[in-house]
């Protein structure tokens, strides 16, 4: 086994257990009150001008009928095309649509590299594939330069983004236009570079040899690995806690009727010792959320 | 489009450093109105916060002022509240205390990108002017920097390189807690993430560790807002005497001017519905409970109206600022309406009331089923058991959309429905709907009025709500002579915009009128004595 080898099932096995770990933090977090905020999509035949099962005369008595196609839709241009960012901040989307198209392509070439790798292994060589890969490479890597160096420039330069841009903004987006640019150089100085991407992807999946690499490559891959090593201690965690800003806040509407299950999630959380200090709240440190909400507000002497 | 002044960057080291005000207004640089509200110089003027005021209180943010602040006497009382702060925002994000909302707050602080996509759908922003102070992700960012800081873990290096720094100290506590009074809660900011990120929602958990942890609040929302509910009644400071008898002049009136006998319903134990409306309607808008009397007894409807403290008024002050305040009212509600053992409860013409009662509060107890009057309106006008005739609302209607009701809950369509049927020349504003603007009451500002706090509000917050009205009516007659009508389904709403037009002189140099939905409906019901809806007493 390489150093390459190692490094690359050090990283993996990293931002597996660290995605996952949050995942899991985030999903077990309380049932919070409701705050969703329309248009919901999933509300079946209103989404589109933001209404509500609310809109019905007696609700509690009808199915709630849930568009889960209508929901994926909307999930899918968020993602891919950022829609939201095209519909409120169109200057930032010239830049920030191709960084992030780029890198879905550079994910993309991984998943294929993959499939290769495996198809590899039961002697199935199919050449298209590396045909597909490459111009993935190019054109995701183009992209995702563009888009580098458009939003670095913004973050120095645009005066709605400077104030508010850490060095952690700068640092990440070097670190992405690194990638994408040295893998420019290395598609378009190495001829076999494709192939020997493949190579490298067969060779980590089945713990052989990799080839022979040139700089740029070596360049291309470190950062790479670096970057899936870091993202998941990053803001950019966004890629998947998105899923529950929209599903587990914004779009989440379930109700707590008569009889519904929500209540015994809440119960735990109802009998919580509270213990905030101003004098209205009357915590004593023994009173739960039922005793304090369910009795009178104590009398405070007003301060002269 | 309107171009507006760019006014100086703010950093972050400028909200820690002291200095006698943060930032300022100039009149010249507000997002500019339509004539005749163009010129400056017949405007009424902001005024100045005393000079006793901005002595004896924290008044280094900007032009006003909404929670009086006392300066701390010594420096050991500004390390203690600096202390009570810091163990504020500790609690904010433990299950304990705030199971309620640990998780959006959580993922609004760790996944914001700092893009700005949000900026640009703030009216409070963009009305004055693009002040950075009023940016609606300036106060979230303070609060995500102070939670990398001090609440999250890590090598201080690390927390810096990825989230900026901060200095924590009295004058940084002092300027968020009033900072946290110039944002309505509209929300709108957070239709707009793309990622998600809610600055309206982190704003009202900035105002509750101010107010859960060190008691500070708005005086008219906490004191004579929950706290007053709670022990009279009503946060109007009426008992139930005082309201039942403003409810026999209300039907006395309500007979007078519509022909129709009305008895209002209090206590009736197994009534299919309990009614409770936003209490400042008995005072300020009685014809609005009179006509919901009046509809309900001709619908044939059992109902009725509770005398219990808080159960005639339906407000839930809470939902701005406080979430055990907020239970405490909405657990009242839920109570009131199991011990009179009725099928459900009608929520009035109060957007907040409606979302507190109606789904805020949900997650509280398992309570009995909750109606808003949108929907309510709609099925008695189309039931077919009452008679209209449309001509008779035939002057301009235009609609306000409150936050809380539609952007928030999603009720949109009956409404219009209603007036697409009953008000033949009804229109809309824009933008409308869930991408509405708040009035630029919202979050109980317009029962707010401290200091110079109204001037405020009618000059900068209810901006582009004033301007959406004049616009929405600029294919008629601008003059007075023509009476135009915003139909404006939500009690706080309707005290922001009273403000705006009395401010502006509105009714007078334009002709502009407001009030709620139903009045609309039985002014057109054909069994009711002509003009309920008088512009002359209006």
């Amino acid at each position: 086994m390489t150093f390459l080898h190692f490094s690359v099932y050090i990283t993996t096995l990293v931002f597996i257990i660290t995605v996952v770990a949050r995942a899991i933090r985030i999903a077990r977090m309380p049932v919070h009150l409701r705050w969703e905020l329309y248009p919901v999509p999933h509300e079946k035949g209103r989404a589109h001008y933001g209404g509500s099962i609310l809109e019905e005369v007696d609700w509690w008595t009808k199915p709630h009928h849930k568009d889960h196609i209508g929901e994926f839709i909307v999930m899918i241009s968020e993602i891919l095309l950022l829609k939201g960012v095209w519909e409120h901040n169109r200057r930032l989307w010239f830049g920030t649509f191709p960084l992030h198209f780029g890198l879905y392509l550079l994910m993309g070439n991984i998943a294929l590299l993959i499939l290769y790798g495996i198809l590899h292994i039961f002697n199935i060589d199919v050449a298209q594939l590396l045909t597909l890969i490459r111009v993935i490479t190019w054109v995701g890597c183009i992209l995702g330069a563009v888009g580098s160096l458009i939003m670095l420039y913004k973050r120095f330069f645009d005066s709605d983004l400077k104030e508010f841009s850490t060095m952690s903004h700068y640092f990440n987006l070097i670190i992405l236009g690194a990638i994408f640019i040295s893998g420019i150089i290395w598609v378009v100085s190495d001829e076999q570079m494709v192939a020997n991407l493949a190579k490298t992807y067969t060779g980590l999946i089945t713990f052989s040899a990799i080839p022979k690499l040139q700089a740029a490559g070596w360049w291309h891959i470190g950062l790479s690995l670096f970057f899936i090593f870091y993202l998941p201690f990053t803001h950019m965690t966004h890629f998947f806690t998105k899923y529950f800003t929209y599903h587990s806040v914004r779009w989440e509407d379930e109700s707590n009727l008569p009889g519904d299950p929500l209540q015994k999630k809440l119960d735990p959380q109802l009998k919580q010792i509270v213990t905030w200090a101003a004098p209205y709240v009357g915590a004593d440190g023994k009173k739960n959320w039922v005793d304090i909400v369910t009795s009178p507000v104590p009398e405070i002497e007003e301060k002269k | 489009m309107p171009v507006a002044t760019k006014t100086k960057k703010l950093t972050f080291k400028d909200f820690s450093n002291p200095s006698e005000q943060l930032a300022h207004i100039d009149p010249e640089d507000l997002y500019p109105l339509p004539p005749p509200y163009d010129k400056l110089e017949d405007q009424p003027g902001f005024k100045q916060l005393t000079e006793e005021a901005r002595s004896k209180f924290e008044a280094s943010l900007d032009d006003t002022m909404v929670l009086n602040i006392p300066k701390p006497e010594s420096k050991e009382e500004e390390e203690r509240l600096v202390k009570l702060f810091r163990s504020g925002l500790e609690k904010l994000f433990t299950r304990e205390n705030n199971w309620t909302f640990l998780q959006p707050t959580t993922l609004s602080m760790e996944h914001c990108a700092r893009c700005q996509s949000c900026i640009k759908d703030c009216p409070i922003y963009e009305a004055s002017g693009y002040n950075e102070l009023y940016r609606p992700t300036y106060r979230a960012e303070i609060l995500r920097r102070l939670y990398f800081k001090y609440i999250k873990g890590g090598n201080s290096w690390w927390k810096k390189f990825n989230n900026g720094d901060i200095e924590l100290n009295w004058t940084l506590i002092s300027r968020l807690c009033e900072l946290s009074y110039r944002c309505t809660l509209c929300r709108r900011c957070a239709q707009s993430c793309p990622i998600g990120v809610d600055n309206g929602q982190l704003t009202r958990e900035i105002r509750k560790l101010f107010s859960a942890e060190m008691g500070i609040t708005a005086k008219d929302l906490h004191e004579k807002g929950s706290v007053q509910q709670l022990k009279i009644g009503s946060s109007t400071g009426m008992n139930d005497i005082v309201v039942k008898d403003n409810c026999d002049f209300i039907d006395e009136d309500m007979e007078e001017r519509t022909g129709i006998k009305i008895k209002t319903i209090w206590d009736k134990e197994g009534a299919d519905v309990l009614l409770i409306h936003n209490a400042g309607e008995f005072l300020a808008w009685p014809d609005n409970p009179g006509a919901f009397a009046l509809i309900l007894q001709e619908m044939g409807i059992s109902w009725t109206l509770s005398s219990d403290i808080a159960g005639y008024d339906g407000v839930n002050y809470g939902l701005f600022y406080d979430d055990v305040q907020l239970a405490r009212v909405a657990m009242k509600h839920y109570e009131i309406a199991k011990k009179l053992k009725v099928k459900k409860i009608l929520m009035g013409e109060c957007g907040h009331l409606t979302k507190a009662m109606g789904v805020t509060g949900d997650r509280l107890t398992q309570a009995i089923p909750r109606e808003n009057a949108m929907t309510f309106i709609e099925n008695v006008v189309f039931s077919g058991k009452l008679s209209f005739d449309p001509e008779r609302n035939y002057f301009p209607v235009t609609l306000h959309d409150p936050c809380n009701m539609v952007r928030s809950m999603g009720i949109v369509e009956p409404q219009r429905r209603v007036l697409r049927y009953i008000a033949p020349k009804f229109r809309e504003m824009h933008p409308h709907g869930v991408r509405n603007y708040c009035c630029g009451g919202g979050s109980g500002w317009a029962i707010m009025s401290q200091n110079n706090f109204l001037d405020w509000r009618i000059q900068v917050s209810g901006r582009k709500k004033f301007e959406q009205i004049l616009n929405a009516f600029s294919n008629v007659d601008p003059g007075p002579e023509t009476p135009k009508y915003v139909c404006t389904p939500c009690s706080n709403c309707k005290g922001q915009i009273r403000d705006l037009f009395d401010y502006y002189g509105a009714k007078e140099k334009s002709g502009l009128y407001y009030a709620g939905l139903i009045e609309l409906v039985v002014n057109a019901m054909t069994n009711v004595k002509e003009n309920f809806i008088d512009f002359e007493m209006m």
